[in-house]
């Protein structure tokens, strides 16, 4: 492959980095620390580049690689491997996959929340939770709570949740996908939604749920998929954040 | 690999007409053009024919455009420290900086791990360059498994996903050390040169001006960034591929079957291709398994996984990489069962 080719490659890969760090659907990718490690390195991917292009144009092809078999830096391997950059440009560029929904949860088998310790089940006594009513938690916090408390904060508090809709089989489930790092690493967390017929909501519609634990439904048998008895539901945009961290 | 190099060279000398130039031109106009068309062929409402077909290809898009953003600013990194290597630091002053013999010297490389906050991908290229500038290919090695295993970021990170665990901690950093020390030893004992793929060998001209400096620093990292960049590619589809494709349940039917689980949490750091610092976070959230295969997951996967393996292909040859990433999958996995066994509570 032609140096220019490669440092037209090099700057439009460094501009979809910086495309999708400044429209915000970096998030869908990766956890919103990372923007300015995007940031930084579309501009150096860039920057590179146009080193590169302003040596040529001055005509100093001292470290030149690709032209003719007597060359000794011997760079021209890189030939067939680097048309592969074009892949995540155009993935960026032209699809901008969208953020992981109803079927990565549907992938995996049940919950895992977080086990606060490793001491017998991992059951412990929370900190309280603010007051309010209803009280927002993260789908993440509220499994934690309904699998491990045992100073059973969730009893009797309406809390409200957000996420997306997930229907599998009979049961309507409100879900979100928690990231460590990047999208890659994701795994879902969700809660039964019970007491109202649900059926009609469509899968991956996000909706805000004002709902209240069964207490003891977060059992080992069910992956620790807690229940709750709805109260209300309502349609929300898409937040700006799809996951939990 | 070596094949098609030199097919590709000797191709040279006859003109070709088309360039890649015109190639990409082409390639970006008709995705343009196919846009519309790509759009509506991914755009199947639910129930429809083909929706689940549809839906795993946007999960798996989603996780290898993930992978790349991810993984690419700390490519960046790499090619800068790659560069600047070949560029401001002579064979010369590397070679006074680590002791003669390369036993004594894979333990400082082992240590330099530490002090280089580094992810796994920005390590391939660093370890190119070394091995360019005549450091013993053990010492390399041992950098090369050290760096993403052993640093602080990363072990602060499994400590904050252990919570109640900091003995989880310790384990991770001698398993992980361990694992680079040993490969380091056996590299020094048992590793060939030819291996190497010989780009990988190549030397750079020396330039003594201050000018030509910096230009050697800007082409190497460029030219780094462009063929760790392609392989990396390769990697995030792999990954993308088996994410998509293995049932996240495998874990999950484990339960407590300590040896199995070692296993398959041993080929799941593989497959998974996870990033050194979020891996502990996904493996904690298992919630009935034992710690030891977690530990395995931990120390295997920052030494070697799908998206590593196609970098070291790429950048130093696939005759080092088909021996090297097979014996480094089997030592890490040794090191952290018995350092698991040592240090954790069983």
């Amino acid at each position: 492959m032609r140096r220019e080719t490669q440092n037209i490659l090099l700057v439009l890969l460094g501009g979809a980095l910086l495309k999708i760090s400044f429209s915000g659907t970096y998030l869908r990718y990766v956890k919103p620390s990372h923007q300015w490690l995007l940031i930084t390195g579309g501009v150096i991917m860039i920057l590179l580049a146009a080193v590169s292009i302003v040596r040529e144009l001055r005509g100093n092809r001292d470290l030149d690689s690709d032209h003719g078999p007597d060359d000794d830096h011997g760079h021209s391997h890189s030939a067939r491997s680097a048309w592969l950059l074009v892949l995540p440009v155009l993935a960026v560029f032209l699809i901008g996959p969208p953020p992981l929904g109803s079927d990565s949860v549907e992938r995996a088998a049940g919950n895992r929340p977080e086990v606060p310790s490793t001491e017998g089940e991992g059951s412990t006594v929370f900190p309280a939770l603010p007051a309010g009513d209803p009280v927002a938690v993260t789908l993440s916090e509220f499994s934690s709570r309904a699998a491990w408390d045992r100073g059973h904060s969730l009893d009797d508090r309406t809390a409200r949740l957000m996420g997306f809709v997930v229907q599998e089989g009979d049961d309507t489930y409100v879900a979100r996908l928690a990231i460590g790092c990047c999208a890659a690493d994701a795994f879902p967390v969700k809660v039964k939604l019970l007491g109202r017929e649900l059926s009609h909501l469509a899968d991956d519609s996000w909706i805000e749920v004002d709902a209240t634990l069964r207490p003891g439904s977060a059992t080992r048998d069910n992956s620790y998929v807690p229940s709750v008895t709805v109260h209300t539901v309502r349609g929300i945009p898409e937040p700006e954040d799809p996951y939990e961290h | 690999m070596t094949e098609t190099v030199e097919e590709a060279v000797e191709e040279k000398p006859r003109r070709r007409r088309i360039t890649s130039l015109e190639i990409l031109c082409v390639v970006l106009v008709l995705a343009i053009v196919g846009q519309g068309w790509l759009a509506d062929l991914l755009d199947v409402k639910a129930g429809e024919d083909g929706a689940d077909v549809v839906k795993a290809i946007q999960t798996g898009a989603t996780i290898f455009v993930a992978v790349c953003v991810q993984a690419l600013p700390f490519l960046v990194v790499g090619v800068l420290i790659s560069g600047a290597i070949a560029a401001f630091v002579s064979a010369d002053r590397l070679r006074k900086l680590l002791p003669k013999r390369a036993a004594l010297a894979v333990p400082v490389a082992g240590v330099a791990g530490i002090a280089l906050p580094n992810c796994e991908c920005a390590a391939v290229p660093v370890a190119r360059r070394l091995i360019q500038q005549e450091v013993p290919p053990a010492v390399a090695v041992t950098f090369l498994l050290a760096a993403p295993a052993v640093n602080p970021i990363v072990l602060v990170a499994t400590a904050v996903a252990f919570p109640g665990e900091p003995r989880m901690v310790l384990a991770r950093f001698l398993g992980s050390l361990a694992t680079a020390l040993v490969m380091g030893w056996i590299w020094a004992r048992f590793g060939r040169m030819e291996w190497f793929a010989d780009r990988a060998l190549r030397r750079l001209p020396e330039h003594h001006d201050g000018r030509s400096r910096w230009g050697v620093f800007f082409e190497t990292a460029r030219q780094d960034l462009v063929d760790a960049g392609g392989f990396l590619v390769i990697g995030g589809l792999t990954a993308a591929v088996l994410n998509v494709i293995v049932p996240r349940s495998w874990t999950d039917a484990l339960g407590e079957q300590v040896l199995l689980g070692v296993f398959v949490m041993a080929v799941l750091a593989v497959v998974l291709a996870l990033c050194s610092e979020a891996d502990a976070f996904v493996v904690a959230s298992l919630s009935t398994m034992p710690l030891l295969p977690k530990l395995v997951f931990l120390v295997v996967g920052p030494a070697i996984d799908i998206k590593l393996f196609a970098l070291q292909v790429g950048t130093l040859g696939r005759r080092f990489a088909v021996r090297f990433a097979p014996m480094t999958f089997a030592v890490a996995t040794l090191c952290a069962v018995v350092v698991g066994i040592v240090v954790l509570p069983l």
